[in-house]
């Protein structure tokens, strides 16, 4: 389950990021004046190391690899930074979708039943 | 009902049959002794509100009967011993302090080539509580405190004290309370030398430490079930262990104690136990964090940690550690030194215990009171009377627990009375049974009547609040007899001779650090030693140099400075996690102000819709 929804984040970035490409004229930019509308698209590229870390992440769980989680979240905390980062900047209107879903991906690698499973191993307890 | 046991000889030979044996950690210079030669060394003081504080007794003439032969005090008014005074150890002159340097220097390099810290206790805990143990240290200076030189002036009368008639001695009560008896073994230390020798929490002279052993009679004999060891101010079920759990050492029938490098508290084990002082949050503060902390878990179902889920009120800890290495000098049976005849506390209560109030040290006026002597046995620091003094079981969370001996009349008394309550709620449950139906006849004669439509709501409510005390009753009655067959098989378990696991009561037990904790690598001692003062530099450099940057150059540093902690502390996961939930709170909230108007319409868009849809099914049946 997890691991197809990180899946959905990473098509759901490649699609945004193809769509936001397209919409630029990239022929008629002037390198010594950047449009604002290229800067924004072009800054997307820094998604790309949380996408590969994602699909990781994604490829960690459907092999039941514990480390997946630690991935996963750290993919998270990545998109998440990037997209507060270009907020403070840019304010961009894709952020706002891929923050949500981090959010919500968030809460749900955080939650009871996810971080019960994957809870690195400990040694035995001590009162 | 407790009462003081009889017979002076009786009671000094069972305190002699049961005394601890105590081991310290090599580099400790006090051990238990007399309080009669303390208070001899002693002067006496009283501080009153808004004055400075006088001496009413000086060093030299104080006795144990002069020590309650005190003036009325007026309100807030504190007496106080003082053991190391500066007049009579002359260090207002030069020569006076060029000895008492020497002294310190002495006792130093002593201190060192007998203890070493071993790996920190700074390295073993968080960032935050490091930064917390900063401003820890840095509040002393401003805080009131004991002096630098007190521990070596203390180390110098303790000296001449033992020079002129060594001893180690205790101080004893026998009471038996509750079917207990209850021996009570308070051990006097001249000064805790904690902070300055040990690199603890507080000094403070004089130091009451206490343990207790507990003793069922049967026919006559008595035998030990439970002691409690004092530790610090923690009191209840975690203190106490039954006499046959492994962990406590014996020497013959004599409990070993490891006492606590300077702070002198007991533990069972030896080892190195990491304290944390915990400062509590301001209420109101804590109950905003236990209502978010409640909210994050129960309604969002978000993991709140291992040993987070009680939540706790203290979120400041600083953390500390107790050397109870075992490795020095041990008084007691089989030890290096014997225990002199006990100084009896017997019925009536001695004056200098119930008639003394004050401290029996330097009223240092620290707000925490770390730094402020103990009251004496009987009494807490503001004069009430201490728990452990007048309910001793309570103190160990003993007072549900009945002595063996009695055991197996509690239970069966216990079930008798269930059974007895079962017979009654049966009954009312009959009547109650009874009249519900008979109500229910009633309802049902009044039904479709329009001119019994009052009376018919009336019963209906009474109807449904009948029912509603029956299943409560009937639960209760369910519950009750299971509660009386379970009595049933531990009474019949208990008469087979089987006994509860020892540490059944334990929640949290205090244990020495372990090995691999004990491991931590050298660059993760330094890291520890250097992280805050490395971090605090670097804000300041930020400020001075990257102005321009500010924000995310400090951002940048914390995160640096995290990272590299939580590798150390192998808490990456951790780290990870929380840096997430900042984040989401904080992309969250942003979504919130951007699309709020948005918000708001989907969520009217989405009531509607639910009205129509539910409207609509309502006309299609």
């Amino acid at each position: 389950m997890i691991g197809v929804l990180l899946i959905f984040e990473v098509i759901g970035l490649v699609a945004l990021g193809g769509y936001e490409f397209l919409q630029v004229r990239w022929r008629g930019i002037d390198l010594e004046s950047l449009q604002h509308q290229a800067v924004e698209v072009a800054v997307f590229a820094l998604f790309v190391p949380s996408a590969v870390l994602t699909l990781l992440s994604a490829l960690s769980f459907l092999f039941l690899h514990r480390r997946g989680w630690l991935l996963a979240a750290i993919a998270q905390g990545l998109s998440l930074a990037v997209c507060l980062w270009l907020y403070s900047l840019f304010q961009p209107g894709y952020v706002y979708p891929i923050m949500a879903y981090c959010v919500l991906m968030s809460l749900y690698l955080n939650s009871q039943d996810v971080r019960v499973v994957f809870r690195p191993r400990q040694g035995p307890h001590e009162n | 009902m407790k009462t003081e046991s009889p017979g002076m000889e009786a009671v000094t030979a069972l305190l002699r049959r049961f005394e601890p044996v105590i081991r310290s950690t090599a580099g400790d210079k006090f051990y238990p002794m007399d309080v009669e030669p303390y208070v001899r060394a002693c002067s006496l003081w009283v501080q009153r509100s808004g004055e400075e504080a006088v001496r009413i007794v000086p060093g030299g003439e104080l006795s144990l009967d002069r020590l309650v032969q005190q003036p009325m005090d007026g309100a807030g008014a504190v007496h106080f011993l003082k053991f190391t005074d500066a007049e009579d150890l002359g260090s207002d002159s030069r020569g006076g302090r060029l000895r008492l340097f020497r002294r310190r220097a002495k006792d130093r390099k002593e201190s060192r080539r007998a203890f070493r810290a071993g790996r920190g206790r700074l390295a073993r805990v968080g960032y935050f509580s490091r930064f917390v143990d900063a401003l820890y240290s840095i509040a002393l200076l401003a805080r009131g405190r004991v002096p630098g030189e007190s521990a070596a002036a203390a180390s110098v009368a303790y000296e001449r004290i033992m020079a002129e008639q060594e001893h180690y001695r205790y101080h004893a009560r026998v009471l038996r309370q509750d079917g207990w008896v209850v021996l009570q073994y308070w051990l006097f230390y001249p000064f805790n030398d904690w902070r300055s020798g040990f690199f603890g929490a507080n000094d403070h002279e004089a130091d009451w430490e206490k343990v207790f052993v507990y003793l069922s009679e049967s026919e006559g004999e008595v035998s030990p079930e439970w002691v409690a060891y004092a530790a610090h101010n923690y009191t209840g079920d975690n203190l106490r262990r039954r006499w046959d759990d492994p962990e406590v050492e014996k020497v013959g029938e004599h409990p070993v104690i490891y006492v606590g490098a300077g702070s002198h508290a007991s533990y069972y084990a030896p080892g190195e136990y990491l304290t944390e002082l915990t400062l509590p949050l301001p209420s109101p503060l804590a109950r905003v964090t236990q209502a978010v902390r409640t909210f994050w878990k129960t309604r969002l179902g978000q993991y709140v940690g291992d040993g987070e889920e009680d939540g706790g009120s203290g979120y400041f800890s600083i953390p500390f550690v107790d050397y109870a290495r075992g490795d020095g000098l041990s008084v007691g049976e089989g030890g290096d030194r014997s225990w002199d005849e006990p100084r009896l506390i017997a019925n009536p209560t001695p004056d200098w215990v119930s008639g003394y109030r004050g401290l029996w040290g330097l009223y240092a006026r620290d707000p925490f009171e770390g730094e402020d002597a103990p009251a004496g046995p009987m009494y807490n620091r503001d004069k009430s009377v201490s728990r452990a003094w007048y309910d001793p079981i309570g103190w160990a969370g003993l007072d549900k627990v009945p002595p063996p001996t009695e055991t197996l009349e509690a239970i069966l008394e216990q079930r008798a009375a269930i059974i007895s309550r079962c017979g009654a709620l049966r009954d009312e449950i009959d009547d109650k049974s009874r009249w519900l139906k008979k109500l229910g006849a009633e309802l049902a004669a009044m039904r479709d009547r329009s001119h019994l439509d009052a009376p018919y709501e009336e019963g209906t409510r009474r109807v449904a609040e009948l029912s509603g005390e029956l299943d409560r009753l009937r639960a209760r009655l369910a519950t009750d007899e299971a509660v009386s067959e379970s009595l049933d098989e531990y009474a019949e378990r208990l008469r087979a001779g089987e006994r509860d696991p020892a540490r059944a009561h334990i929640s949290r037990a205090r244990r020495p650090a372990s090995e691999e904790e004990l491991r931590v690598s050298r660059v993760a001692e330094a890291w520890a030693a250097v992280s805050v003062s490395l971090m605090l530099i670097s804000f300041v450099g930020i400020a001075m140099f990257e102005r321009e940057h500010l924000i995310s150059m400090l951002v940048f540093s914390i995160a640096f400075f995290a990272f590299v902690e939580a590798g150390f502390r192998g808490r990456l996961v951790h780290l990870v996690s929380s840096a997430n939930i900042g984040l989401a709170v904080v992309s969250t909230l942003i979504i919130i102000y951007e699309f709020f108007w948005q918000f708001v319409v989907a969520a009217v868009l989405v009531v509607g819709l639910y009205v129509l849809w539910d409207n609509l099914r309502e006309l299609r049946r």
